[in-house]
């Protein structure tokens, strides 16, 4: 009936061309992945051993993914979590003082949920910005890092375990590898597939809807800060075994290069926006750099140079960004100040 | 349309037993009562009409029956039972949805997804991803309205959010469903549709309340309307008891001047000061354009026609692939390249999306106006503070800003009320041009005449307009000349005395060929 009045409302379906392009249109990864093809590429030429030496590779990946895909799920709120690192070192303490494996074990992936539980109620509870809270919990659990290990490291009691832990098991896949990919996993099916990750794109997004939809918007805060500083803790643990033995130091480089995965990938700093899969994504191009970078003896310092300049292309190539860049370059060249398009 | 023959017959006249009642509901804001002892009741199949000037309490009436807001006194009764007092998941069980004034989707969910927000189907936390889509085409299908469902928000067009958000409310299965100003973003087709769709609803027994600042639609769909002022509720009546006129005196609590009618005294337009040529940009297809000082150039034709997309390119908000701009004043022709050049040479421009590129919400609407104007509200670089307050206050009071505190921060006030504050801080500045999209969008009737008036004040004052309206009766009363856009090309131009609605609409929908207009 009314329809026949004619109001265009919809859209048409097209072929399966204009499908595909729709389909690529609709996702939020594919700057990382195009950056992601860019490094491999560059990287296949100068320093093919970077793929030859391919356990390496997966297993720096690892080591910078694993704590930014707990981080991706903060972020997609539109929180940050800044004491992921300190959480790692902290729960690495706390494991290798107790002389029990698997009671360490258990208690430091304990000690990680509960500094998430604790993040979660400075923000949600006494609402205090998410930033200054875990600023604050960064710092925090750094120093009770020193003070439980006397300020030294801390050799595990079970060393062996350790050296087995190193090892490949699975095929030449070492247990850090695999524990990477099973958290990969589950957090993907978690915030595409499961309705409580999948609401932490409505909490980043547009936190009053999430709340008028019944949303329970401070339960998910929480469970967000959870899994991260869950993630951090088995991070800690999985260092601590690899190294045979904790170091209140330990981890002081993660931080920064979870969050430029998360940022590589796609992921928006406001929420609401990214994946976890673009995390991945951009974990591994930097991981392909950092390797093929050391393999070619460039050093750490020119290192962190080159993932600078990658992290802020990977930004200004964001569409939003590239219009204000474009914009500006014009106006420059034209003898003018920069443009902010804005009203 | 109208001709639909289930409405006028099954729709319930006032009087049935209430379904939903606000009894004696109070809300206060720090000192301020928004809402001051209101009750209403409406019965099912009847569809309810809310009227009043912005910042009347109307949003936060309904936000208190939709449970998002808890009442300082008095309580909201479904079926003669007490709800629990804010509570959106009572208010949810209890058959209330409510489609905001703002948009509430989240942006980069699906179609899908967005519907069933906050009631998604589930199996051990896993979504059901074949029941959720069938519950969201089962909605759209209810309203007739066609979209992919893994399409995310953010793609989709401003009105198909708007028919989202609808089918997100009809997919709770309402019994009482309350829609915002759900039409201050549509075109006219589209209110069309909707309305129709409202009196279908009805005629389904489904109780509607229905909140507009366009008072025909009130009376086309109507039963009883409520007149909120200052948050007291002024009268309830019987839609065939009362008139247009009486409606809006109600509202504002005095007898409004008829300006309405009033036509502008034609000025000798000037000089032609903005000059744009073949300009290309997404969704613009060419377009040659100029304005005259003193002049109003309106832009007519359906939303996505292309002219939001036109004048930013104009004005440099976003990039255009090809043509010029040129601005023409003082005997100096100056080419505007970017943004900031435009507006250093006395261009201002008032958004369309104002809520996020016209406004920071955090700000005292006092620092929101003096933003654009800071040199002429500073000497040596730093901003005068009492100079700030007189300015601001002056440019409020001018939009009629509502209550008129200027210190308060700009997201406190109601949707109306900030559309003001971003017109005020553009109009302070005297531009050589203005541009103006969707100036009064969300305005109450008598701020709109207001703003009419500064807007043809400016023109008097030799300022070239140019105005972007959907509303039709609004560029019809304001502009000297009317270009209707059309996919992103001029379809036609009229002169004042050749536009009416139809010209317009027929060459805004492309149908004057086949009309023989
Ligand atoms: N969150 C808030 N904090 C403080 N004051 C508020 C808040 N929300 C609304 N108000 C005030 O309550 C009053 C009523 O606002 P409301 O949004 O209900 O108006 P409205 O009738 O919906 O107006 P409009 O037609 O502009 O949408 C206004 O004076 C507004 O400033
Ligand atoms: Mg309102």
């Amino acid at each position: 009936m009314s329809q026949a009045q004619g109001i265009q409302l919809g859209q048409e379906q097209g072929g399966l061309v204009s499908r595909i392009r729709v389909t690529i249109a609709r996702r939020t990864e594919g700057r990382a992945l195009a950056l992601l093809i860019l490094v491999a590429i560059a990287t296949w030429i100068t320093e093919p051993t970077a793929f030859t030496a391919w356990e390496v590779t997966l297993g720096r990946v690892a080591l910078i993914g694993l704590v930014a895909l707990g981080l991706t799920a903060v972020i997609l709120m539109g929180e940050l979590d800044l004491s992921v690192a300190s959480t790692l070192a902290v729960c690495g303490v706390v494991m290798a003082s107790i002389d029990n494996l698997a009671l360490g074990v258990v208690a430091a992936l304990a000690v990680g949920l509960i500094i998430g539980v604790v993040n979660a109620f400075f923000v949600v509870v006494v609402g205090i910005n998410s930033f200054i809270a875990s600023l604050g919990m960064l710092f925090f659990l750094r120093g009770a890092a020193f003070v439980i290990s006397n300020e030294e490291p801390v050799r595990l009691a079970s060393r062996d375990a350790g050296i087995a832990f190193g090892k490949p098991f699975l095929g030449p896949l070492t247990p850090r590898m695999v524990i990477f990919i099973v958290a990969f996993i589950a957090l993907q099916v978690f915030v595409t597939r499961v309705r409580a990750g999948r609401e932490f794109y409505a909490v980043g997004g547009n936190r009053e809807a999430a709340y008028d939809a019944g949303i329970p918007v401070r339960r998910r805060i929480f469970t967000g800060f959870m899994i991260s500083g869950f993630v951090a803790a088995l991070a800690g643990v999985i260092n601590t075994l690899e190294r045979t033995a904790a170091d209140p130091t330990a981890g002081s480089t993660v931080l920064l290069a979870s969050f430029a995965a998360a940022i590589i990938g796609g992921v928006l700093l406001t929420g609401g926006r990214g994946s976890i899969f673009g995390t991945l994504l951009g974990a591994t191009s930097l991981g392909i750099l950092q390797v093929a970078l050391t393999l070619t003896g460039v050093q750490v310092d020119v290192q962190n140079i080159v993932i600078g300049l990658v992290l802020l292309l990977a930004v200004i190539t964001d569409p939003n960004s590239l219009r204000t860049v474009v914009g500006s370059a014009r106006s420059l060249f034209q003898g003018r100040s920069g443009s902010h398009p804005v009203g | 349309m109208s001709e639909n023959p289930t409405t006028e017959t099954t729709r319930q006249d006032a009087g049935g037993r209430a379904i939903i009642e606000a009894r004696n509901v109070v809300k206060r804001f720090g000192g301020a009562t928004a809402v001051d002892d209101v009750s209403i009741e409406v019965a099912p199949g009847e569809i309810y009409g809310l009227v009043g000037e912005n910042g009347a309490g109307k949003s936060t009436l309904m936000r208190v029956l939709a449970g998002i807001l808890t009442p300082d006194h008095g309580s909201v009764v479904v079926d003669g039972r007490e709800l629990e007092a804010g509570s959106t998941r009572a208010a949810l069980e209890a058959g209330i949805s409510l489609v905001h004034q703002e948009l509430s989707l989240v942006p980069e969910l699906t179609v899908a997804e967005n519907i069933v927000l906050g009631t998604t189907p589930v199996q051990a936390g896993f979504i059901k991803k074949r029941e959720m889509k069938k519950i969201a085409s089962d909605a759209l299908e209810e309203i007739r309205v066609q979209v992919d469902l893994d399409e995310p928000i953010v793609r989709l067009s401003v009105a198909l959010r708007q028919f989202v958000e609808i089918a997100r409310a009809i997919a709770r299965k309402p019994r009482v469903l309350i829609l915002d100003e759900p039409t201050a973003t549509l075109t006219p087709a589209e209110t069309d549709y909707l309305l129709d769709m409202l009196e279908r609803l009805a005629g389904q027994g489904l109780a509607i309340i229905y909140i507009s600042h366009r008072i025909p639609e009130i009376f086309r769909i109507c039963n009883r309307v409520s007149v909120l002022r200052d948050g007291h509720l002024v009268d309830t009546v019987s839609i065939s008891d009362i008139k247009p006129n009486e409606i809006v005196d109600k509202m504002v609590g005095r007898e409004l001047k008829q300006e309405l009618e009033t036509s502008r005294t034609k000025v000798a337009a000037g000089d032609v000061v903005l000059q744009a040529r073949g300009i290309k940009a997404p969704g613009v297809n060419g377009i040659d354009l100029d304005v005259r000082a003193g002049e109003i150039v309106g832009l007519g034709g359906l939303v996505g026609a292309g002219r939001t997309e036109l004048v930013r390119a104009i004005v440099g908000a976003d990039i255009k692939s090809a043509g010029t701009v040129t601005i023409n004043t003082d005997g100096t022709m100056r080419r505007v390249n970017s943004y900031r050049s435009a507006i250093s040479h006395g261009f201002a421009y008032v958004p369309e999306e104002r809520r996020t590129d016209g406004l920071a919400l955090t700000m005292t609407v006092s620092d929101n106006i003096a933003l654009p104007n800071r040199s002429q509200l500073s000497r040596y670089s730093v901003l005068m503070r009492g100079k700030i307050g007189t300015f601001a206050k002056e440019l409020a009071d001018a939009v009629g800003l509502r209550p008129p505190e200027i210190q308060r921060e700009a997201g406190d006030f109601s949707g109306g009320n900030q559309q003001k504050v971003v017109l005020a801080k553009w109009l302070g500045r005297k531009p050589d041009v203005i541009i103006l999209d969707e100036p009064t969008r969300g305005v109450d009737v008598g701020a709109k005449v207001e703003i009419h008036r500064l807007v043809r004040d400016l023109a008097e004052g030799g300022t070239a307009v140019l105005v972007v309206s959907s509303d039709l009766p609004e560029l019809l009363d304001l502009a000297d000349v009317i270009h209707v856009v059309r996919d992103g090309r001029i379809a036609g131009t009229l002169s004042r005395d050749e536009a009416d609605e139809k010209s317009v609409m027929s060459l805004a929908s492309g149908e004057s060929q086949v009309r023989g207009l």
